[in-house]
C-alpha cells in the first residue's frame, strides 16, 4: 500500500508538470474558449468567463483521477479512492504553487511577457478564476481534489460488472449495425449501392461548393490538392517503396510551368490553361525520370538524402538571382491567368473546386487501376525486397523509374491547378516543409490506400483550418498527433488491406504460346 | 554436351583474400536432379549466386541452354527460364500468398501500365490468367486454401513451399533450390522430397539443389557434386559419393574414412 501511495504521488507530480506546461502555453485558455463555444456562447471574446476555466481544471482533475487508478485492479474501493485523492492532491498542490507564483507576478506587476509571451495580466487573472489570489489558489486545489476523487469513483463504477456489460452490449450493437451495412453493400445489392453512393457523392460534390462560401471552397480545394499530391507520393513511397523527400519539387515544376506560360510577367506567353497544365504534367514526369536515373542504385536513407537535395536545388534555383529574368526570382510570379472551358471563363472559386475534384477523381482512378495490376504488384515486390523482386524477373530499374515518373506527374497536375487557382506562385511555397507535409499525410492516413490518403489530407490540411483556435498550437498538435499515431496506429488511420482473389470458376484462357518467351 | 542444360565452366568467385568458389566446373543434364553438398562455408550458396546472377564471378563462364549468362542482370536471367529459392526464406512477406505467386509470373506477362490504366483486353485477360495460374501453383504445393493469407504469417513449412511456388510460376526450365528442407521436421521433409521429385516428373524441370540432409540428397539425386573450401572435390552418383574417401574426409576430418569404415562394419554386423 505504501508503495502504491508513493507511486500515486509520482503520477501526481507528472501531471503537475503537464498542468504547468499547459498553463505556460495557455492551453487552458484555448480549451476554455472551446468549451464556451460548445456550450453555445457566441464570440466569447479574448478571454472567456472564469467558470470555463474552472471547467478546464475540473476536466484535468477527472483525467488525473482516472489515470491514478490505471493498472490498479486488486485494491479495495476505499484504497482506490485514497489513491486518486493523493494523486490529485499532489497535482493540485503543484498547481497551487504555480498559482501563488502567478499571483506574485500579478500583485507586483512584474512584466515577464518577454520570456513567456502568454502570461499577460488578464490571462493570470483568468487563470486565478477572477478571484483574489488566495481564493483562486484554494479553489484550484479544491477543484483538483474534488474532480480527482470523482474521477476515481467513476473509474471504480466503470469497472463494475454491470457497467462493463452495458458497454459490451453497446459495442456489439454497433458491430451488428456495421455488419448489416456491409451485408447490404455486398451481394446482389452491390451494384445498387455502388451507383447510389456514387451519384449521391457526385450530387454533394456539385451542390456543396455552391453553398458553403469561398472560405470552405478554399479549404477543401487545398485538401483536394493535397490528396492528389498524397496519391502521387503514395505511388513512389507507398507502392514502390522509394523514400523520396524532395517530392514538392515536382509540384513546383508543374506550378512554374503554369505560371511562366500564363502570366504577363516575365514572358507574357499566354498559352492558356490546358496546354500549360499538360506540359506541366509532362515536364514533371520527365524530371521524375531525370531524377530517377542517378538515384537508381540508392536505397533507404541515402535515397532520402539525395532527393532532399534535389528538392532544395529546385527551390534555390527558382529563387536565385541568376534566373530572376526567367523565373521571377524570389518575388515569384503574379497574375496567372485562370482557365477557360470551351470559351467560358472557368475561374471562380467554385469552378476551381470542381476542377480539383475532377483532378482527385482522375488521380484516384489511375492510382486504383495501377495498384491492382501487374505493374502495381511489381512495385509492391520492389518495396518488399528489391533484390528478390529483380531475381523474380521484375526489371526493377524500369519500374522504379515508372513509379517516379507517374508520381511526379500527379504532383505536376496538382502544381498546375494550384498556381492557376492562387494566381501566384513563388519559390517559398515549395520549401522542404511542404514535402514533409505530404509525406506525413500519407503516413498518418495509412500508406498505400486512397481512403487513408484522403483522411490524412483532411487531418493535416483541413483540421487546422477547421480548428482555427488551435492555430498557435498547430505544430504542437501536429507533433503530438504524429507521436500518438505512431504509438497507437503504426500503420496509419486506415491501414492498407490486401486485395482478395477468388479461385477461378472457369478454366483460364491459355497463355499465348508466342508470348511465352522460354521453356523450349 | 548436347543434353546438358547448364554448364558451369571454371567459375571462381573471390571476396577480398578469400576464394569462395575456386575454378568449379559443373554440367547438369536436362531433366535431372543435381545436388550440391559440402560442409558449411564450402561455397555452395556462392556458386548458386554466381549462376543466378547475384554475383559476377571473377573467372569462368556459365552457359545456360547454350547462352552465356555473364554480366546479365538477375531479371534477365530469370526471364530466360532460371529461377531460384533462398537459403533463408525471402518472400514478399506483406503480400498475400497468391500475390507472391502472381509477382512470380511477371516475366511471362506482357501487360504494361497503360494497359492497366485503360483496362484493355490484354490487361483483363492476363489478370485472369495470372489468378488462375497462381491458384494452379498454390494447389500444386498444397497452399490454395491460404491463397489470401499474408505470406509472412504462414507457418514455416508453408513459406518454404510458397517460395517454390513463386519460383515455379515463371515457368522455369531450371530451378535452383537452396536448402529446401532446412528446419523441417521428418514428415515435412518427406513431403518436400516428394514435391521436388514430382516437379521433375510432372513438369520436366531440371533441379539443382543445395541440401544438408543426406537422406534427401541420396534419395532423390541423379548426380551429386561435393564442394569443400570452394573446390569441387568429387562428382558422381549417390553411391559413388558415399564411398568417396575425400568426401568423407571433408566432412569428418583426416582419418575420417577409417572411422566411417569401422562404423559401417558395426552397422552391418
Amino acid at each position: 500500500m505504501k508503495n502504491s501511495i508513493r507511486q500515486s504521488i509520482r503520477t501526481g507530480v507528472t501531471f503537475g508538470i503537464v498542468h504547468i506546461f499547459f498553463i505556460l502555453i495557455a492551453f487552458n485558455s484555448m480549451i476554455s474558449v472551446l468549451i464556451a463555444k460548445l456550450s453555445g456562447i457566441k464570440n466569447p471574446g479574448e478571454i472567456p468567463a472564469p467558470k470555463f476555466y474552472i471547467a478546464f481544471t475540473l476536466l484535468m482533475g477527472l483525467w488525473i483521477g482516472i489515470a491514478a487508478l490505471n493498472k490498479k485492479h486488486s485494491l479495495s474501493v476505499g484504497k482506490k479512492l485514497l489513491l486518486s485523492f493523493t494523486t490529485s492532491l499532489t497535482t493540485g498542490l503543484m498547481a497551487g504553487v504555480l498559482d501563488v507564483l502567478l499571483a506574485i507576478i500579478l500583485v507586483n506587476k512584474v512584466f515577464i511577457r518577454d520570456f513567456l509571451t502568454v502570461l499577460s495580466f488578464d490571462f493570470i487573472k483568468a487563470t486565478l478564476f477572477g478571484m483574489t489570489p488566495v481564493m483562486g489558489t484554494i479553489v484550484t486545489v479544491l477543484c483538483f481534489v474534488a474532480a480527482g476523487v470523482a474521477g476515481g469513483a467513476l473509474t471504480i463504477l466503470n469497472r463494475t460488472e454491470a457497467v462493463q456489460k452495458f458497454w459490451k452490449n453497446i459495442i456489439s450493437w454497433f458491430k451488428k449495425q456495421i455488419e448489416k451495412i456491409q451485408y447490404l453493400s455486398r451481394g446482389k445489392y452491390h451494384l445498387f449501392w455502388q451507383i447510389g453512393g456514387i451519384s449521391l457523392l457526385a450530387l454533394v460534390a456539385i451542390l456543396l461548393p455552391m453553398q458553403w462560401g469561398s472560405y470552405w471552397n478554399y479549404v477543401f480545394g487545398t485538401v483536394g490538392l493535397y490528396v492528389i499530391l498524397g496519391l502521387g507520393l503514395n505511388i513512389i513511397v507507398g507502392l514502390s517503396g522509394q523514400l523520396v523527400l524532395g517530392y514538392i519539387a515536382f509540384f513546383a515544376i508543374g506550378a512554374y510551368t503554369m505560371a511562366l506560360l500564363n502570366a504577363p510577367e516575365p514572358h507574357n506567353l499566354m498559352w492558356g490553361f490546358w496546354p500549360a497544365l499538360l506540359l506541366g504534367v509532362l515536364l514533371s514526369a520527365l524530371s521524375g525520370l531525370l531524377l530517377g536515373l542517378p538515384i537508381m542504385r540508392l536505397r533507404g536513407d541515402y535515397l532520402a538524402i539525395v532527393t532532399l537535395g534535389f528538392g532544395e536545388i529546385i527551390r534555390i534555383l527558382l529563387k536565385s538571382d541568376v534566373l530572376t529574368n526567367f523565373t521571377g526570382g524570389p518575388r515569384g510570379i503574379q497574375n496567372i491567368k485562370g482557365p477557360m472551358f470551351f470559351g467560358i471563363p472557368f475561374n471562380s472559386e467554385v469552378d476551381f473546386v470542381y476542377l480539383i475534384f475532377a483532378g482527385v477523381i482522375l488521380a484516384g482512378f489511375v492510382y486504383n487501376r495501377l495498384k491492382q495490376s501487374r505493374t502495381g504488384r511489381a512495385w509492391l515486390s520492389i518495396r518488399e525486397d528489391e533484390t528478390v523482386a529483380r531475381a523474380t524477373g521484375v526489371d526493377t530499374i524500369k519500374y522504379k523509374l515508372l513509379a517516379l515518373a507517374i508520381g511526379a506527374a500527379f504532383a505536376g497536375l496538382a502544381g498546375g491547378i494550384y498556381a492557376s487557382r492562387n494566381q501566384f506562385t513563388g519559390p517559398d511555397e515549395h520549401a522542404l516543409m511542404a514535402s514533409i507535409n505530404v509525406l506525413s499525410l500519407i503516413i498518418v492516413g495509412g500508406m498505400g490506400n486512397i481512403p487513408g490518403t484522403i483522411l490524412g489530407a483532411f487531418t493535416l490540411k483541413g483540421l487546422p483550418e477547421i480548428l482555427r483556435e488551435f492555430a498557435n498550437f498547430r505544430l504542437l498538435a501536429f507533433g503530438a498527433l504524429l507521436v500518438f499515431m505512431m504509438l497507437s496506429r503504426p500503420d496509419g488511420l486506415i491501414p492498407s488491406s490486401r486485395p482478395k482473389y477468388d479461385p477461378p470458376t472457369e478454366p483460364a484462357p491459355e497463355i499465348d504460346k508466342k508470348e511465352a518467351t522460354h521453356g523450349k | 554436351m548436347e543434353n546438358s542444360i547448364i554448364q558451369v565452366q571454371g567459375v571462381s568467385k573471390i571476396f577480398g583474400g578469400l576464394t569462395a568458389v575456386n575454378n568449379v566446373d559443373l554440367e547438369v543434364s536436362k531433366g535431372s536432379i543435381y545436388s550440391i553438398i559440402g560442409p558449411n562455408g564450402a561455397g555452395k550458396t556462392t556458386l548458386f549466386n554466381c549462376i543466378s546472377g547475384f554475383y559476377i564471378p571473377e573467372h569462368g563462364t556459365v552457359l545456360f541452354q547454350g547462352e552465356a549468362l555473364n554480366g546479365r542482370s538477375t531479371d534477365a536471367i530469370c526471364s530466360l527460364g532460371l529461377s531460384r529459392t533462398y537459403q533463408n526464406i525471402r518472400l514478399f512477406s506483406n503480400l498475400t500468398a497468391i500475390e507472391n505467386v502472381m509477382v512470380g509470373q511477371h516475366p511471362r506477362l506482357r501487360e504494361n501500365w497503360m494497359d492497366a490504366v485503360l483496362n484493355t483486353k490484354r490487361c483483363r485477360q492476363e489478370e485472369k490468367i495470372s489468378v488462375a495460374e497462381g491458384y494452379k501453383w498454390l494447389e500444386f504445393v498444397g497452399l490454395s486454401e491460404f491463397a489470401n493469407a499474408i505470406s509472412g504469417s504462414l507457418p514455416y513449412g508453408a513459406q518454404r513451399r510458397l517460395e517454390i511456388a513463386r519460383a515455379l510460376s515463371s515457368n522455369p526450365v531450371l530451378l535452383l533450390l537452396d536448402e529446401p528442407t532446412a528446419g523441417m521436421n521428418p514428415q515435412e521433409t518427406l513431403e518436400m522430397t516428394a514435391l521436388i521429385r514430382s516437379l521433375r516428373d510432372q513438369f520436366n524441370i531440371t533441379i539443382i539443389l543445395i541440401e544438408h540432409d543426406m537422406h534427401v540428397v541420396m534419395g532423390i539425386s541423379d548426380q551429386i557434386a561435393v564442394l569443400d573450401f570452394g573446390n569441387k572435390i568429387a562428382e558422381g552418383k549417390p553411391a559413388e559419393i558415399q564411398k568417396n574417401e575425400r568426401v568423407i574426409e571433408a566432412y569428418l576430418g583426416p582419418g575420417g574414412a577409417a572411422l566411417a569404415n569401422k562404423y559401417r562394419r558395426k552397422k552391418a554386423s
